[in-house]
């Protein structure tokens, strides 16, 4: 039977499940508006918890690596000789030079210091941010503040390994932030057995929210991607399994849905058969797909009660998204994703793919992981420039209203949860 | 004379010497960039050479340690990562690009050291 009929439910429309989401026409003007853009930045950026990096990064004291955030600061993350984690702001408190940095000011870097030096006058830096040592001390003045000089820190939370800044001083922790349900179900999978670790990067022209509206969709797929798997239309629509077979939860302001997957291939027995140009036989050869390696491991201990908390069928993956800018992606064939969206400017955006499998025990292990890689990038790419064709079009306004299917409810709530964020910000400052 | 048994790859495997060179690379990058390079006919040509070996080579690569593998399993390792990476163009896109993705290019910043 087709995965279309297989799957259904029946169950009906979504959003209108959802009292504060409409079913109306949308605008994107905030997604092309620069007095958006800037309000957004104060509003949600400049105050939110931000994923920087993970614990892997830093895996001895003395380690740190960098962070060029355009519009927000150039930071340091070190893990300092006490073993904690910090943020500094990567500037000297001498004149203002960035302190930590390799050739070009603007790449980031990484390493392992004892402590850092001031490339301008020599001034030095602990881990933890504070000066240690001014050169030509007896040239200043009474006025130096020996004991307060520093890279400022900024605040600094793990949680599951994920490291996150954030750059206001009154937002509240990082774990009340996050809420009771994704730090449950997030905690209990160990982040910590996957580091065989993929990490992909580029630059899209495109506000940061189109490129997230490209993930928050199981629409898209059959005609972005499922048309060259099969060229006719009508049967690359049947590879995406139907909209009633998700589950979704929009726990404001994150969000999750739980994504259906085809099912394993069968365990190997003899010979996959002779060498053919067919993308099926290859995935029978190296045992993946693009829903993962067929060979699930049983020793990672992931596949917990937490998994596929909607119960959907044929479960595949659930894919939390985190306020404003990160999705991680359980995969229950072994291996996590995190996509991550970084505004620049109005119309354009960082974007960072990172993969994460366990380390692999054979050759063919290994293998499965570089096809599935592979996979999941080529299909990026297709999205990345799909989301640069739209951009550029809303940008112009010959159309300024559009049209969201019960298939969209994510992009819905995603662009009200953000212009509500700035609302109520503006709301705030005004009083 | 046996021109091309120069030792590169494991005995059983030889008959993919003349690849080594184009295919036998270290990085996902460098595997990339030389798919761009090639035409659709080179890729299928290398797919073509290498696919009735793979399943094989596969299962030779699984006796070894693969945190051990020797300098001609590591070479046979990244050949078939080669074909992994021209499987697409091969089998659905029949070109070296995926359709569709204009100049969208990712960098790869991480990857594993094997
Ligand atoms: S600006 Fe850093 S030492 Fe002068
Ligand atoms: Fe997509």
């Amino acid at each position: 039977m087709a995965i279309q009929e297989r799957l259904a439910t029946g169950r009906g429309k979504y959003t209108p499940g959802y009292p504060d989401l409409d079913t109306g026409p949308v605008s994107y003007e905030d997604s092309i508006s620069e007095e958006f853009f800037q309000a957004e930045r104060e509003a949600i950026f400049k105050r939110t918890w931000l994923k920087v990096g993970r614990v892997e990064q830093l895996p001895r004291n003395g380690t740190f690596f960098t962070r060029e955030l355009v519009g927000l600061g150039s930071i340091v993350i070190t893990r300092h000789t006490d073993g904690q984690v910090y943020a500094l702001h990567n500037i000297c408190a001498h004149r203002g030079n960035k302190v930590v940095w390799q050739e070009h000011p603007t790449n980031e870097t990484q390493g392992t210091a004892r402590q850092f030096a001031c490339k301008y006058h020599g001034w030095r830096y602990g881990l933890d941010g504070k000066c240690s040592y001014v050169t030509k001390r007896d040239e200043f003045f009474e006025s130096l503040p020996d004991d307060q000089l520093a890279m400022p820190q900024l605040r600094c939370e793990v949680f599951a390994g994920f490291i996150f800044v954030n750059f206001s001083t009154d937002a509240p922790p990082l774990r009340e932030f996050l809420g009771e349900k994704l730090t449950a179900e997030l905690e209990s999978w160990p982040f910590e057995k996957f580091t065989n670790h993929w990490s992909f990067r580029t630059k899209v022209k495109g506000n940061w929210k189109i490129g997230i509206d490209a993930l928050l969709e199981w629409y898209h797929p059959a005609y972005v991607h499922g048309r060259f798997l099969n060229t006719n239309v009508a049967e690359a629509e049947k590879l995406v399994p139907p909209m009633d077979s998700y589950h979704y939860d929009l726990f404001t302001p994150h969000m999750l849905t739980s994504v259906p997957g085809p099912p394993v291939l069968k365990k190997k027995t003899g010979s996959v058969g002779p060498a053919a140009r067919d993308m099926n036989w290859a995935y029978r050869l190296f045992r993946a797909g693009l829903f993962g390696p067929d060979d699930i491991r049983t020793d990672l201990g992931h596949l917990t009660d937490d998994r596929n908390p909607g119960g959907i069928r044929a479960w595949s993956n659930d894919q939390y998204w985190l306020f404003p800018n990160l999705s991680i992606q359980l995969w229950g064939r072994g291996y996590y994703i995190t996509y991550q969206y970084i505004p620049e400017t109005v119309g354009t955006h960082a974007y960072e793919v990172d993969i994460y499998f366990p380390e692999p025990r054979t050759a063919s292990e290994r293998l499965a992981q570089e096809l599935v890689v592979d996979s999941t990038i080529e299909f990026a790419m297709q999205d990345t420039n799909t989301v640069e064709a739209t951009w550029s079009q809303l940008n112009n306004r010959a159309l300024q209203t559009f049209h969201l299917s019960d298939m969209e409810l994510m992009i819905r709530q995603f662009h009200k949860v953000v212009r509500d964020a700035v609302a109520a910000h503006q709301a705030g400052s005004e009083k | 004379m046996t021109t091309t048994a120069t030792g590169l790859l494991p005995e059983p495997f030889r008959a993919l010497e003349p690849w080594v060179t184009d295919w036998a690379l270290a990085t996902r990058e460098e595997r990339y960039q030389k798919r761009l390079s090639k035409t659709i006919d080179e890729l299928q040509a290398f797919y073509d050479a290498i696919a009735p070996l793979a399943e094989d080579a596969i299962a030779y690569l699984d006796t070894r340690d693969v945190h051990a593998l020797s300098d001609q399993d590591t070479r046979l390792l990244h050949l078939l990562y080669s074909m992994i990476m021209t499987s697409y163009p091969v089998n659905i896109f029949k070109q070296p690009r995926i359709p569709d993705s204009g100049a969208a290019y990712f960098d790869t910043a991480v990857e594993p050291a094997l």
